[in-house]
């Protein structure tokens, strides 16, 4: 993996081609080996419309390793940093008290806890990046609806429109497809 | 040693790819071993500490040889899979079911050793014994009863096909009985409508269509990770139209332009008005009809009824969405009807197929680049069958207890047939004469067919009774033996073929019970009963390495490439009309399929034999414009799934990642439907049909007709590790098998089986 100083790793979604196997979410459990009852990454489904004029889109989302994360920025313990050289957001086990701090903060209810009451959640799998793979959500995806590079990289890969997810934490995400940045974003206001 | 050869391999590989690595450095070198076995070196060799990596294949679904995989073992623990890059199957991405497999091999439902029932049948009462004494117990009872009532008077139930179902043929012909038990189902209903209509099953060539039709068919959660489901999504981002015609909204109806929301159980009706409009609106190819097509003419007066009005209320599409639908399929070229499961569960299937097959003719889609093409052989030898059909007289016809299909049009294609339900309805009624033994692999005959009560009463009634699985089955409690089989994560053979692809199957961990592979079991009891001669004498070895002949390999050659070998394909050849319509059938007259050497539109050989030779339209046994009377207590529609996202018919409820991404059965019910009943989303209520109930959650869904309700099949399982409930078969559980006719007159297509799926019911709060 490369690692110049202004790189941020993040993911790309086309939600055209988002199935909704969960191909991506027990590929993700499987490989981090997760305990029951964690979700690193999560496959959501948004309906609108009355019968027969239905539509449906999917996200599948995970820790988006924010430019700007609100869960380092809260942290007491200062257990959640943010790697140079690849923007990825990283959890010290040894450091997190379990105080939850980090679940308010999170706009996109990503920090899961465990047994252990640590929080934990998706560090782009890094130990495979760092082999030349991809993490392992992104390599099983059979529609090819995920991708994971540097954020520059994926907006001038992208032969589709993509928007990049708007926000006050910036989250390194990018998607296209029938799905619109302002939808995902709707997803958690309203519910939250 | 199996491990020990994919391990040496590993070994010489790496080290010859370090030393070309450091030795000539150049680009080229890299890129001939790249081409050999790049990715699975690549994950070999990032293996950490006592991690081993080992590519082999999934064995978490079926039919088919499964997707490629690399098999991850840490300290002799099967920890984790990964899609293997090099497999033509999948090429490197798997499913979620795929990726469970471990929490699969490791549940604690695993049977662990032989078991004998000891207490009375259901009580669940078993005492161990050793596999000696199991394989002479079936010998025994076959052995006698083979004497007393004959060989037919066994049948074995198929599984999902894969490598091992023509073992169960071989066992079968071996001893002297035709009753291989077959769903009655899946993929051969429609398989006989196609080929006794274009004298072969077509394919849709996707990657070159500019519209594809998805019908009664779920691409997502069917077959490999990649085959059909990529073609799709490529076919969408190129600009290509997708319509689906199913009830319910899924994954791909989301995908498409055009949904048509059809009733369950009326594909038949929805395809003759389409015929009707195609037809009346001379939109078919006049050329194609006049040339490759048998009584054309017959058909027009025929389709005069089939009007889009008349299908109106059957299907509950509008007429004018009827018309626009037939004239958008016969006016964009080149068009594909992506065909799949769901329209083989009605008493009209036979019609609704054979329907389908004509759209695909007339409009001159037939083997044309971007419609629907024969696939023929890629042109690499095959390994030899171990199937015995040669062996078959009109005699295993004529004994067949139940057959799927006409005795006039048996053998089929891949051997004789009894209906897996007719069976069990032989042990009930002694008609023609009751089965004593019925060997369940793989199978579970109380969540895999309808009429529930009677498949339990007659496994009551049965005299013997033999469970051969990985893994509890749900009616494991009326088993006389209990035989536990390996998965296939355990085993070393044998190989798998498919395609252009063979490898073989490489052992991911020793055996973690006291098991054979089901390849082993068949063989030992073949020799247990004095079939020897056919069974290789016992030696595994032998029967794998007699099949690999035609490809002059053996195991041991297959064993030194752990990920299989690719052989190149032959360029598609198109329009093979002469070849295809004048292919010779599987009975024992090897009178072609098609008489004429056309497209039989009019199927003289159904005339012949008493069956209707043109499709026409028959209700399911219980619907809104067959049995009105029924709705005033029954207002709403209900059929099932057959498959979905993270489970396989009635297995892998125990797995808990995929429990945890489905945790309860569910009946998907529109708004309005359970507005006016009072429900909401995940309350639990009751569905009651003329014929069962079931206990299930609502899913509170906008994307179902609001006539209809629909559930997934194959609930029974619980989930130790969730604490997650299991389900009754009967009454309080979620069990849809047991909620549809089972009456011969009503509920079977009488040509193809074809058992309804279709019912009408009243959905209340629990």
């Amino acid at each position: 993996m490369e690692k110049s100083m202004e790189r941020q790793y993040g993911f790309y979604f086309d939600s055209d081609r988002c199935v909704q196997c969960h191909a991506c979410e027990v590929a993700c459990k499987s490989w981090n080996e997760l305990e029951l009852g964690v979700r690193w990454r999560r496959v959501l489904d948004l309906w609108s419309g009355q019968f027969p004029k239905v539509t449906n889109k999917t996200i599948s989302l995970s820790c988006m390793h924010c430019a700007k994360p609100a869960c380092v920025e809260i942290c007491p313990a200062k257990a959640i940093s943010k790697r140079s050289g690849d923007g990825i957001v990283i959890v010290d086990q040894s450091k997190c008290t379990g105080c939850r701090s980090c679940a308010a903060a999170c706009p996109f209810h990503v920090p899961q806890y465990g047994r252990t009451g640590t929080m934990q959640k998706c560090n782009l799998c890094v130990e495979r990046l760092e082999q030349g793979k991809q993490p392992s959500c992104v390599a099983t995806c059979p529609g090819e609806a995920l991708k994971c590079r540097p954020i520059e990289v994926l907006q001038e890969s992208s032969t589709k429109p993509a928007e990049r997810l708007t926000g006050r934490t910036n989250p390194a995400l990018f998607i296209s497809g029938r799905l619109t940045g302002a939808e995902l974003l709707d997803l958690f206001t309203s519910k939250s | 040693m199996a491990g020990g050869r994919v391990d040496q391999e590993r070994d010489r590989l790496l080290v010859s790819r370090r030393t070309l690595l450091k030795a000539a450095g150049t680009m080229g070198a890299v890129m001939m071993l790249e081409k050999n076995a790049k990715n699975w070196l690549t994950a070999a060799e990032s293996a950490g500490p006592g991690e081993k990596v080992i590519p082999t294949f999934c064995a978490m679904c079926g039919p088919g040889l499964g997707c490629g995989i690399y098999a991850y073992v840490k300290n002799g623990r099967f920890t984790k899979v990964e899609g293997m890059q090099e497999s033509p199957i999948n090429g490197g991405r798997i499913c979620a079911k795929a990726h469970a497999a471990p929490q699969w091999v490791y549940s604690p439902q695993r049977l662990k050793y032989p078991l004998r029932r000891v207490g009375k049948k259901g009580e669940g009462k078993f005492e161990r014994i050793s596999w000696n004494q199991a394989l002479d117990l079936i010998a025994g009872k076959l052995k006698e009863q083979k004497q007393k009532y004959g060989p037919e008077s066994l049948a074995i139930l198929s599984p999902a096909r894969r490598s091992y179902s023509e073992f169960l043929y071989r066992f079968l012909i071996a001893h002297g009985s035709p009753n291989y038990g077959h769903s009655g189902i899946c993929a051969m209903q429609k398989a006989f409508a196609f080929t006794y209509t274009l004298g072969a099953a077509p394919v849709p060539d996707v990657p070159n269509s500019k519209l594809v039709l998805i019908w009664g068919k779920q691409p997502v959660y069917s077959g490999s990770t990649r085959g059909n489901l990529k073609q799709i999504l490529d076919a969408k981002d190129r600009g290509a139209k997708i319509i689906s015609i199913k009830p319910t909204m899924e994954p791909d109806v989301a995908i498409s332009d055009l949904w048509i929301p059809i009733r369950p159980g009326t594909d038949a009706a929805l395809a003759l008005a389409m015929l009707h409009v195609i037809i009346q609106e001379k939109l078919y190819e006049p050329r194609f009809v006049a040339q490759w097509t048998y009584g054309f003419e017959k058909l027009e007066n025929h389709i005069a009824k089939y009007t889009a009005q008349w299908a109106e209320p059957i299907t509950g599409i509008p007429a004018d969405q009827i018309i626009a639908l037939a004239r958008t399929y016969a006016t964009t070229k080149p068009a594909c009807i992506d065909h799949g499961n769901g329209l083989e569960h009605a008493p009209s299937s036979n019609s609704a197929v054979r329907s389908i097959a004509i759209l695909m003719a007339i409009t001159g889609n037939l083997d044309k680049p971007g419609g629907d093409i024969f696939q023929g052989s890629q042109g690499t030898a095959m390994p030899k069958s171990v199937h015995l059909r040669e062996r078959y007289t009109q005699e295993w016809v004529d004994k067949l207890v139940g057959p799927e299909f006409p005795k006039a049009f048996q053998p089929g294609a891949e051997g004789t047939s009894s209906a897996y339900y007719r069976i069990f309805d032989s042990v009930l009624t002694g008609k023609p004469y009751p089965v004593r033994t019925i060997i369940a692999p793989g199978t579970q005959p109380t969540v895999s067919t309808r009429g529930v009560r009677n498949v339990l009463e007659a496994l009551q009634k049965l005299d013997f009774y033999v469970v051969v699985d990985v893994m509890r089955t749900a009616e494991m409690n009326f088993a006389d033996i209990v035989v536990p089989v390996a998965t296939m994560y355990e085993s070393d053979h044998p190989f798998e073929f498919g395609g252009n692809w063979i490898m073989a199957r490489n052992r991911v961990i020793e055996p973690l019970g006291d098991y054979k592979s089901d390849y082993e079991f068949w063989i030992d009891l073949g020799v247990r009963m004095g079939y020897g001669k056919d069974f290789w004498n016992g030696s595994i070895t032998e029967c794998i390495n007699d099949q690999l002949k035609p490809l002059n390999l053996t195991m041991e050659d297959l064993r030194a490439k752990p990920t299989g070998i690719v052989f190149p394909t032959k360029p598609m050849e198109y329009e093979k009309y002469s070849k295809i319509f004048g292919r010779l059938s599987s009975r024992f007259s090897k009178a072609p399929y098609l008489p004429q050497g056309k497209v039989a539109i009019y199927n003289t050989t159904f005339e012949e034999n008493g069956y209707d030779p043109l499709p026409v339209w028959v209700e399911p046994p219980e619907s809104p414009t067959g049995t009105p009377d029924l709705l005033k207590k029954y207002p709403l529609i209900l059929s099932d799934f057959h498959t979905s996202k993270v489970y396989n018919a009635g297995w892998l409820r125990n797995v808990p990642y995929l429990r945890e991404v489905l945790p309860y059965p569910t009946l998907q019910i529109h708004p309005d439907a359970a507005g006016e009943r009072g429900i909401g989303d995940g309350d639990w209520i009751i569905v009651e049909s003329p014929h069962g109930r079931m206990k299930i959650k609502a899913q509170v869904n906008a994307g179902i007709r609001p006539d209809t309700v629909m559930a997934l099949h194959g609930w029974w399982q619980g989930c130790e590790e969730l604490k997650l409930p299991g389900f009754p078969l009967l009454e309080t559980g979620a069990n849809t098998n047991a909620m549809y006719s089972v009456d011969y007159a009503k509920a079977f297509d009488p040509v193809v089986t074809a058992m309804s799926s279709q019912t009408l019911v009243q959905v209340t709060k629990a």
